[in-house]
């Protein structure tokens, strides 16, 4: 069971740590052209304002939210890098970028909400995580207790984007908002321009080994999509579970095999898949394309720095196209 | 005759004496854990501001409010609710533990014993996962029927069914057996589990939440949740204590049971219908939370004796004030599954009294 429990928490705790390590806040070159001719006006919003969630949750703020709680590390990223981040009351025990949120208060302790400490924050705006991240029990509570709550839950990049555009209409920051989502804009066409006519390798992303089953990208998931874009055709598993069979995979061959469970688990390296009953078939390990995923944390946590990720697999799938 | 005369020290009203000593000592105990589990938890509030909140909120004084907003929802909609929720399960708990252990005579006899547990459990997964598995149907987390999430009534549902179930196929000529009900309450919970098995592995995400619940859980207390058991739990605890005496006489066997006078097969199907919807009631809201229901009837057969009339009060009264205390535990080590201390702190505790007390023999078969 153990091991199961931690397959969900890993690819968080992989995406902040990617996101970290390919902290980019600043604009960079190429695209500071197109940014310059988003809205340089900050436009307002006026409160009162209703907002549809990712969940369909339909949420009215009735005033500029000043204490806000972040239930997920990618939703702190998110108010953060919408000028926010003295806004922020409660935070969780993962989130680790940008480094002003260390001295946040913890309201989500080991995955664990808790609630007497979301509360005691007296939050104006709590921003949850859909897919049980937030556990749909605690959204139910929280909103029943008066607490406007706004769930993002991206299913692919195009909703991160969204997620963005949504949360600065709730933090009267939509003209940052924009600024974001046109700079996200600019990069992911770059790397669309330089993949234009590649092949596209089928591409397995192990997210962990637990208990004899693989977990990888889901089908429809975020992750799949995400290496859809950056160039691969991903090996799904099971839409639900996650999980592929070795026979799946062995029939599938992928070209490439990316290890993301690796940036936490030291023990997992490109020469360990190579010696795996019944890995040696697959063309990925007899030419020995196998990566480490270092940036694991920022391909899995759906913030501004997905973009970062989307680069980084993009790199890691079409080394030749990206020097 | 013999029967009989054997059965009238168990029969007879006595003076309570040591007993009722136990009951005053439990009532106090009770008392004890509740004002501290609602004055403590992981956000201070003071105890003073305790005090005034309660009185303001719930005896309507007139107490000018001097503490934050927050405070008073977080002592009135958040701990008051799960502190009451702790002790009514566990309450209801040891006692349909109690009532189990005398029907079926069987010291391993827990309220779980013949499906509840695999029922409810399988109901409850049901109703987590059903918005993830079956988006269409549209029922989500935020579905509520009588103020209770699907999840609360699929547990209930799926606990009652289940043991009427078990009741229906045990069933030979008119009689059930005490052996064919386990066997057969063990054999159906088996195909039970391998359908929250299978749920387990396709939930995703959802296999957090799975785990506290069948962890056990009073995170979730509501006050509609509360709304909806602790009426079903007063009736399943008055009923069962007016039948003392015929669980007394159960304990003789069901041969001498009968000739003491007892319709035996109708008395075992009351008993088990009434503890079964005490343990639903308090499975719909917790989870399955183990150990309580088991070793709070051992313990305090040690300590006051085999009679029910004593033991099944005494039974509520320590179950609840021991559920309390152990999910006030879970909230200061910062929001464990309740079952873990119930079972971490609990069975030494239990260990340590078996050895003390040399007559191991836990007394059921009287």
């Amino acid at each position: 069971m153990a091991p199961r429990l931690r397959s969900p928490l890993l690819p968080l705790v992989l995406l902040a740590l990617v996101l970290g390590a390919c902290a980019s806040p600043s604009v960079s070159p190429s695209i500071s052209a197109p940014a310059s001719a988003a809205p340089s006006q900050p436009r307002h919003v006026v409160f009162p304002v209703t907002l549809t969630d990712d969940t369909g949750r339909v949420v009215t703020l009735t005033a500029r939210p000043e204490r806000i709680v972040s239930l997920a590390p990618s939703n702190t990223e998110i108010v953060c890098a919408l000028g926010a981040c003295d806004r922020l009351v409660g935070v969780t025990d993962f989130d680790d970028y940008p480094a002003e949120v260390a001295g946040i208060p913890k309201v989500v302790i080991g995955a664990q909400v808790d609630v007497e400490k979301v509360v005691a924050a007296n939050p104006d705006l709590i921003i949850a995580a859909g897919n049980e991240l937030t556990p749909s029990t605690v959204i139910t509570r929280l909103a029943n207790l008066g607490y406007p709550v706004l769930v993002l839950y991206p299913r692919d990049l195009a909703a991160v984007e969204g997620d963005i555009t949504l949360v600065g209409n709730a933090l009267d920051a939509a003209g940052l908002a924009a600024t974001v989502v046109a700079d996200m804009q600019v990069r992911i066409a770059a790397v669309q321009a330089a993949l234009a006519g590649a092949d596209r390798p089928r591409t397995f992303y192990e997210v962990g080994l637990f208990g004899g089953s693989i977990y990888t990208a889901g089908a429809d998931s975020f992750l799949a999509s995400l290496i859809s874009l950056a160039g691969g055709d991903p090996i799904t598993g099971d839409s639900l579970s996650t999980a592929i069979q070795l026979e799946a995979l062995v029939a599938a061959d992928p070209q490439l095999i990316l290890l993301g469970d690796a940036a936490y688990d030291p023990s997992v390296t490109p020469a360990s898949v190579g010696v795996r009953a019944g890995w040696g078939a697959m063309s990925a390990v007899s030419s020995d394309r196998i990566l480490v995923m270092a940036d694991d944390e920022v391909i899995t946590r759906p913030g501004p720095r997905i973009v970062d990720g989307l680069e980084a697999l993009a790199r890691a799938i079409h080394p030749e196209l990206f020097p | 005759m013999r029967a009989a005369a054997a059965a009238a020290p168990i029969i007879a009203r006595r003076p309570l004496g040591r007993g009722g000593l136990a009951l005053g000592i439990g009532a106090m105990l009770l008392v004890a854990a509740l004002m501290a589990a609602v004055a403590a938890g992981s956000v201070g509030v003071g105890i003073g501001e305790t005090a005034a909140i309660l009185g303001r909120r719930l005896l309507g004084l007139p107490i000018p409010r001097t503490w934050p907003l927050s405070a008073e929802t977080i002592i009135v909609e958040l701990r008051l609710p799960r502190v009451l929720t702790a002790m009514l399960v566990g309450g209801g708990l040891a006692m349909a533990g109690t009532v189990f252990q005398a029907l079926l005579r069987n010291p391993m006899a827990d309220p779980y014993i013949i499906g509840t547990a695999a029922g409810a459990s399988l109901g409850a997964i049901t109703g987590l996962l059903a918005p993830i598995l079956l988006p269409a149907l549209a029922i989500g987390a935020g579905t509520v029927w009588l103020g209770l999430g699907a999840v609360q009534v699929l547990a209930f549902a799926g606990g009652l069914g289940t043991v009427l179930l078990v009741y229906s196929i045990a069933r030979q000529g008119g009689q059930v057996p005490v052996v064919t009900l386990l066997l057969t309450g063990y054999a159906v919970s088996s195909i039970l589990a391998a359908g929250v098995a299978l749920l387990m592995f396709l939930s995703g995400r959802a296999l957090g939440a799975i785990f506290g619940w069948l962890m056990g859980s009073l995170a979730g207390a509501t006050w509609p949740g509360l709304a909806f058991s602790a009426p079903i739990l007063a009736v399943s605890f008055g009923l069962l204590l007016l039948r003392w005496r015929r669980l007394n006489v159960l304990l003789l066997g069901d041969t001498a049971a009968a000739h003491l006078g007892i319709d035996v097969e109708r008395e075992k199907l009351t008993l088990t219908v009434l503890a079964t919807l005490g343990t639903s009631a308090a499975v719909a809201i917790s989870g399955t939370i183990g150990f309580v229901g088991l070793v709070v009837p051992h313990v305090l057969r040690l300590a006051v004796g085999p009679d029910h009339r004593l033991l099944l009060p005494a039974s509520v009264l320590y179950g609840a004030a021991l559920l309390t205390l152990a999910d006030l535990g879970a909230r200061l080590a910062g929001g464990i599954p309740v079952g873990i201390v119930t079972a971490l702190i609990g069975a030494p505790f239990f260990l340590w009294l078996l050895r003390r007390s040399r007559a191991v023999r836990p007394v059921i078969t009287a």
